[in-house]
């Protein structure tokens, strides 16, 4: 079995992969079996029975569905013969008994053009146009497959339901549905959300929400593979729903440092039309989340930036592109070092990023260049200093056979998303899940351990579960006997870790800390997730060194399925740390930029926006920072609060219309291809600062193509070497070239460093309030109330406020209050009814659910609204009670 | 020293003794859901009040139902001189006279008994004895070899009728190979539908080294008109028990599941009280009879779903999902429930095994024919003179349980069609009734055995109506997980709904059979492998009253069916 089984198909001799069914290995040899309940990367269902083939072995005959019959040895399948053709029609007859099929045999079907309205023809309900997925249809492809006579004497019947399209991003008419349950399936055991079932049984089975609900309410999480597995009309993404597509290009998502790769749908305007998860990448395996599924569509935008814009007499005029460089060469020249500034896209490419840090090397001579969401610095320069690369050690879907995770400071599910898709695979199939959070996130759910210590105590209980490891002999012997460095002195350090004074100091009952020290040291493999929410840089870079440390004495560095997961931000904010686009020596990184600016000491600006937003959470005081500039240009796609200081404004393109390349969080650099092409005078990010760069006598800013910047980097950056496009077309490849995991080398030396407890403990916060808000998919314990004032569904529920007693008694509050969670400047951040089950004192939390985010994204009136979605930021809040007109239970700003 | 099992037996006599020898006289009041149906519970409790009022020494007992359905409510009584005089049909109110009469009187009211037993010889009145009558002396009781006689949750009863002697035997005396081999030897073929070999079947799930392993019992039995898993259990459910534990020790399982559908309330409290009492004797638990052998049971159920007893969605249902088929392979004795190898058999396939593994493979195979050993428990119902449930030999012809046992046709002037084996089995006409009940026989006439049930017909019955009910009910519990069957049923209801009224076009029938043969070859589970079953055998026997409807020849008024049929409600959205 392990060489797989050798077997006939149609008399042609296939060898099956061990585990491979008869389909499988039909479809791996090009033979073509029709099936629509099937889906790759899915377990077969055998439910459509499109799939039905014959198969003779042992004298025996019978018919057998091929998606779940492995073959047997020497077993001769026919897949081609009358009565299997016969069967198969007879059965996809049944099936467009119920589904509307005009677009099949209306006799003008070769008249009309795919977007004509028919008047006549056919029935009003069946006709083609009323099925959004006219003529990409794999129901139909498959119908026209098995040559099904469309005369049948069966009797159509339309289910007559309605369309549900209350919810957020996509429509569901379960008109069109044919019941392969592919999309219940995916969202099961693929996604681990369950959102949707299968409701009722015979002729009435239907899929659904439980009990009909809301998306809102199900669990859903907007990702959308339920939409990109349907093979029918039935799951659609609402924008462009009806749009046609002419060709696919292979691109990548530009939202998150997980790097999705996902096929990019071109209309015949030239529009991307719709995007769906690739199966071929390697970073997403098919998946993607609700801002990379949906959030693609500004570079359609009407208002996109087509032509440069200067500012004269205090209003932006339009301008060419070399009366824009004429300005800009005015404005940033001339300056000192000091002064100027440069802000890169963390959408921006490899080339773009490259580019731009020579370009302020070179040309401005200026250290201040930093990547704009590159507020984690200190999280990943820890990580670089300690591994050598700020970057994950090990591939994203190692997690997927993980036996342990731990989760520090960090919100996957929405940050990274599909990097939290293998991590909760691996819980479903068993492994054990330690959460190390103050905030309710999604993976708390699933968490076996959630441990909630005092805001900035993370590091300390690291450590502390790194002292159990030692007390209870759980580390690694051999790990740490012959990789460690400086093993000892860690060991020894780590004796003043006493727990007792580390329960006290973080909050966390010693009894929790050996549960989890266990969970994850007794475990084959363990990875950790680590993240920098609501920690200080320095709190950050502890939060490295306990965890380094945690990885090494438990044997999980080098390991598969083990390793250390950063959970940053910006797509290619690692591309932007390798290509140097990062302060330079006592250059100011992002945060020094903009109180630079705010304080006059920055006075000039280049600042290249795509994806940046002023309501991104580490970038709010960015527009008024900006506004004090005597100078800045912007490279934007759209016009925003970063544009409205400018200049000088230069149209960008966007990930649509450039070939680039990004690399995401597990070093893997992928390929942005030009999916549409430019229509009017946009320039990508590196066209345009070599072109400002040649305004103003740069040398070496002649490249042709971004394969020629490439090549470039490929010279300059020694982790890139050997790299080049041709390289990269077949989905990407981890730098160092070919190393998946770090520190694999079984010769590699992993260093440890000594940890100190007061340095640990003085990072824990202590005296204020923290607000630490929550957010979760679903909360099946609680009531959800949605409401429908107009067409849209709305959450509507209770809000309770968690809050500690001690804390409440401070305030005066009583439980059962409705109280307000306000921040200094008065923001009101959550009202509700105060519930006294908050674990530390200091510590306010609030639950709401990932349904209201996703209504709130909907309905943001941006076209670019992914660099909004706002994170689980912590706040110092004070408690009071809510003023009396304020309605019970209203729901939260 | 005496073993565990001595005790028990010691116990159990004495308890046996005491209602049966000693100076009180026993009066059994039959119950299970066919008395108490009937009226049994008021009748138990108008014989207490009798007894207490009238101050005769005798011990009053709600035992299990004989099987005599047509005469509940039931009530026999045995005097200590040993005679038992039955009465059927008893109403409470003649409690206080009988208690009078036979009691205190020692008159028996043989104008109201039916018939008697034991005694000294010289009968009662002129009652015939039990065992002469047809229906009682043509059936050869062994999975039912208690019915009527003890009260089902009396453990004690039980085991002094010979109860858990083959699994102490087996426990003790015999490895489980040769319980296996001793199984396969008995010819006992399983009784759920399929007549797979049993002991082959354990067999496969033998070898299995894996640490868990489970033996599941199916008492779904959702067919309409079999009763007789039901009966088993509310009847006599240590028969099952004790079955299940032999099964479990013979595949060297650790669990074992009574699987029952939600609804079945009876047999659920009665599975869960024997169960609860064996693993007070000792039956069940660690170290069983104090021997090495360990082994847990429990009752699960499921919602009300007739796929559920389908053997893969029946394990679905106890790991608490929607009870839909897998698909095979991987068949269950490699990853059954929970993914453990695992063994599943019908609860009256499974209450054989106690009197195969006590009395021998060749006493068991003496009985039946040569290809089906054993008996076949039959449900009579519908237009039959006495419906009931009844065990006879295989290879009895249907005519003679219809005639012989089930006394011919109630009303109407004769039998004219027999639904055998329930809504996925066949329809026969007056051609079949000759053929012999056996698997191989039944299935070559285009029927089976299947649950038992036989529902009888007479002249009045309109095939096509009768296929609407049954398709209507296959339709209606149609999981809908794989397509033929959840779309085919739902045409093939249509098309017999417009037969039904006249509407039918006379290439309907093509149609049908087209559906009808895309079913069996395409579906994934038995549903829809055999939906079609009713509808081809009723093609052989009454194809001329079923090409009549096409040709509109049918009921001059045009409809059909006085409206008794209600099609279950959701057939359409």
């Amino acid at each position: 079995m392990a060489d797989g089984t050798t077997f006939k198909i149609d008399g042609r001799d296939v060898v099956a992969k061990p585990g491979q069914t008869i389909l499988q290995a039909a479809m791996d040899q090009d033979i073509y079996i029709p099936y629509l309940c099937y889906y790759p990367k899915m377990k077969p269902q055998g439910s459509c029975r499109a799939c039905m083939v014959e198969v003779e072995a042992n004298g025996r005959k019978m018919m057998v569905a091929s998606c779940t019959t492995p073959p047997m040895p020497e077993a001769e399948v026919t897949t081609n013969s009358e009565e299997v053709e016969g069967l198969r029609r007879n059965v996809v007859e049944l099936l467009m008994s119920e589904h509307p099929h005009g677009c099949l045999t209306c006799h003008r079907i070769e008249l009309c053009g795919p977007q004509d309205i028919c008047q006549r023809h056919v029935t009003v309900t069946d006709r083609c146009t009323i099925c959004p997925k006219n003529e990409r249809c794999e129901l139909k492809d498959t119908v026209r497959a098995v040559e099904l006579d469309l005369r049948t004497p069966l009797n159509y019947h339309r289910r007559d339901l309605p369309i549900h399209s209350d919810d957020p991003f996509y429509d569901r008419d379960y008109n069109l549905c044919i019941v392969c349950s592919r999309c219940v399936r995916v969202c099961d055991e693929v996604r681990f959300d369950t959102a949707l079932t299968l409701t009722s049984r015979s002729g009435v089975a239907l899929v659904g929400t439980s009990h009909g609900t809301s998306l809102l309410e199900s669990g859903c999480e907007f990702c959308g593979a339920c939409v990109d597995v349907c093979p029918t009309g039935s799951l659609t993404e609402r924008n462009y729903k009806w749009e046609k597509a002419v060709s696919e290009v292979a691109t990548v998502c530009t939202n998150c440092p997980v790097g999705c790769q996902m096929i990019a749908e071109v209309n015949k305007f030239g529009k991307v039309v719709r995007f769906k998860a690739d199966l071929a990448g390697a970073a997403n395996n098919g998946q993607a989340c609700m801002t990379g599924k949906f959030g693609y569509e500004y570079t359609n935008d009407s208002s996109r930036l087509k032509r440069p814009y200067v500012r004269e007499g205090g209003i932006l005029r339009k301008a060419t592109w070399d009366e824009a460089l004429e300005k800009i060469k005015s404005g940033l020249g001339g300056r000192s070092s000091e002064e100027l500034a440069v802000i890169t896209s963390p959408r921006g490419s490899n080339e773009d990023q490259y580019v731009a840090a020579k370009f302020a090397k070179s040309v401005l001579k200026t250290a201040n260049i930093d990547s704009a969401l590159n507020a984690d610095n200190a999280l990943l320069s820890r990580l670089e200093a300690r591994l050598g690369a700020g970057a994950a050690t090990n591939p994203i879907w190692d997690l997927e056979n993980s036996k342990s995770l731990l989760v520090v400071a960090g919100n996957p599910t929405e940050e990274q998303n599909v990097l939290a898709v293998p991590a909760k695979k691996a819980v479903r199939e068993g492994a054990k899940l330690v959460v190390i959070d103050s905030r309710e996130t999604e993976l708390t759910r699933y968490a076996t351990e959630w441990l909630r210590p005092k805001p900035g105590s993370e590091a300390l209980l690291i450590a502390g579960i790194s002292r159990v490891i030692l007390d209870e002999a759980l580390e690694d012997k051999e790990f740490v006997g012959s990789r460690l460095d400086q093993a000892e002195e860690l060991k020894q350090s780590l004796w003043t870790f006493d727990l007792a004074k580390v329960s006290r100091d973080t909050g966390i009952e010693d009894a929790q800390i050996r549960r989890a020290a266990r969970i994850f040291a007794e475990s084959d493999a363990g990875a950790i997730l680590l993240g920098d929410d609501g920690l200080t840089d320095k709190a950050a870079e502890l939060v490295v060194d306990a965890s380094i440390d945690l990885a090494a004495i438990t044997g999980n560095l080098g390991k598969a399925s083990g390793g250390i997961f950063p959970l940053y931000r910006g797509a290619n904010t690692l591309g932007a740390r390798d290509m140097g686009a990062t302060p330079g020596e006592n250059g100011r990184d992002i945060a020094e930029m903009m109180s630079g600016m705010t304080s006059g000491d920055v006075k000039a600006a280049l600042v290249m926006a795509d994806g940046v937003s002023g309501y991104s959470p580490t970038l709010s005081s960015l527009p008024a920072a900006l506004e004090n500039l005597d100078f800045l240009v912007v490279s934007a796609a759209l016009d925003s609060e970063i544009t409205h200081h400018a200049n000088v404004v230069l149209p960008a393109a966007t990930y649509a219309e450039q070939n680039s390349s990004l690399t995401n969080v597990e070093r893997r650099v992928q390929l942005l291809r030009i999916t549409a092409e430019p229509k009017h005078e946009e320039k990508t990010g590196w066209e345009t600062v070599a072109a400002i760069a040649n305004a103003m006598g740069g040398t070496g800013f002649d490249y042709a193509t971004a394969s020629d910047v490439f090549t470039e980097i490929a010279q300059e950056v020694s982790n890139y070497s050997g790299l080049n496009y041709e390289r990269l077309q077949s989905g990407g490849i981890q730098w160092p070239v070919d190393s998946s995991i770090l520190f694999s080398d079984e010769a590699s030396k992993v260093t440890v460093v000594a940890l100190n407890y007061d340095e640990l403990a003085n990072s824990a916060e202590s005296g204020s309030l923290t607000f630490a808000p929550g957010r979760v998919l679903s909360q099946p314990e609680r009531d959800v109330v949605v409401r429908k004032p107009a067409d849209m569904n709305y959450v509507d529920r209770e809000q309770f406020v968690q809050v500690h007693p001690d804390d409440a008694k401070s305030a005066g509050l009583n439980e059962g209050d409705v109280i307000q969670v306000k921040t200094d400047d008065g923001h009101i951040l959550a009202r509700g009814k105060a519930v006294f089950d908050s674990p530390q004192v200091g510590l306010v939390g609030a639950t709401t659910l990932f349904g209201e985010l996703a209504t709130k994204m909907h309905e943001l009136d941006v076209a670019d609204w992914t660099p909004q979605m706002p994170g689980l930021g912590y706040s110092t809040v004070t408690l009071e009670s809510a003023p009396v007109e304020q309605e019970a239970g209203a729901a939260a700003d | 020293m005496s073993t565990p099992f001595e005790d028990l037996q010691a116990r159990a006599a004495k308890r046996w003794s005491e209602l049966t020898e000693g100076e009180s006289a026993w009066i059994r009041v039959g119950g299970g859901t066919s008395g108490q149906a009937a009226g049994a519970d008021a009748v138990f409790e108008a014989f207490k009040s009798s007894v207490e009022s009238t101050g005769v020494n005798a011990n009053v007992s709600m035992v299990s139902a004989m099987g005599l359905m047509y005469l509940e409510p039931q009530v026999d009584i045995l005097m200590p001189n040993g005679a038992r005089v039955y009465y059927g049909n008893v109403n409470a109110d003649e409690a206080k006279e009988i208690v009078e009469q036979h009691l205190k009187e020692g008159k028996p009211l043989t104008d109201r008994a039916y018939a008697y037993s034991g005694g000294d010889g010289s009968g009662v009145g002129n009652l015939p004895e039990l065992d002469s009558m047809p229906m009682v002396a043509l059936q050869k009781r062994i999975a039912t070899r208690n019915f009527g006689d003890t009260d089902p949750h009396d453990l004690l009863q039980y085991v002094a009728n010979g109860g858990y002697t083959a699994l102490n035997r087996a426990l003790t005396e015999m490895t489980p190979e040769e319980i296996v081999d001793e199984v396969k030897a008995a010819g006992l073929r399983g009784r759920g539908g399929a007549a797979f070999p049993a002991g082959v079947k354990w067999s496969f799930l033998a070898p299995s080294k894996a640490p868990v392993k489970y033996v599941l019992c199916n008492c779904e039995e959702g067919d309409p008109g079999a009763f007789n898993d039901k009966g088993i259990i509310e009847n006599d459910p240590h028969t099952l028990v004790e079955g299940l534990i032999i099964n479990g020790y013979a595949t060297r399982s650790t669990h074992g599941y009574v699987f029952i559908r939600t609804g079945h309330e009876l047999p659920i409290e009665s599975a869960r009280k024997a169960i609860a009492a064996a693993y007070e004797a000792g039956l069940l638990g660690k170290n069983i009879l104090g021997t090495d052998f360990s082994f847990d049971m429990e009752v699960s159920l499921t919602g009300d779903s007739y796929v559920a007893g389908e053997e893969t969605a029946l394990m679905e249902a106890i790991e608490g999902k929607r009870s839909t088929p897998r698909f095979k392979p991987p068949f269950p004795a490699a990853a059954g429930l929970w993914q453990k190898p695992t063994n599943i058999n019908n609860v009256k396939t499974l209450s054989y095994v106690p009197e195969i593994v006590r009395n021998g493979s060749d006493w068991f195979k003496s009985i039946g024919t040569e290809t089906t050993s054993g008996t076949a428990i039959v449900c009579l119902s519908g237009h039959i003179t006495y419906p009931g449930m009844y065990e006879v030999p295989m290879g009895m012809t249907i005519r003679e349980v219809l005639e012989k046992v089930g006394g011919g046709v109630s009303v109407g002037e004769r039998i004219k069609v027999l639904q055998a084996g329930g809504p996925l089995n066949g329809l026969l006409g007056e051609d079949a009734f000759d053929t012999m009940i056996d698997f191989d026989a039944m299935s070559a006439a285009g029927a089976s055995i299947g649950s038992g049930g036989i529902i009888v017909g007479n002249e009045t019955v309109n095939v096509v109506d009768l296929l609407r009910s049954l398709v209507a009910f296959n339709q209606f519990e149609s999981c809908g997980k794989c397509f033929p069957c959840r779309l085919g049923n739902t045409h093939m209801l249509e098309i017999l709904d417009r037969m039904c009224q006249n509407k039918a076009k006379s290439a309907d029938l093509a149609l049908l059979e087209r559906v009808g043969t895309s079913m069996k070859a395409g579906s994934l589970c038995g549903h829809g492998q055999l939906g079609f079953n009713p509808i081809a055998s009723a093609l052989k026997y009454f194809g001329d009253e079923i090409k009549s409807c096409l040709a509109g020849e049918i009921a001059p008024g045009g409809v059909f069916g006085d409206g008794t049929m209600i099609l279950p409600t959701r057939t359409r959205p």
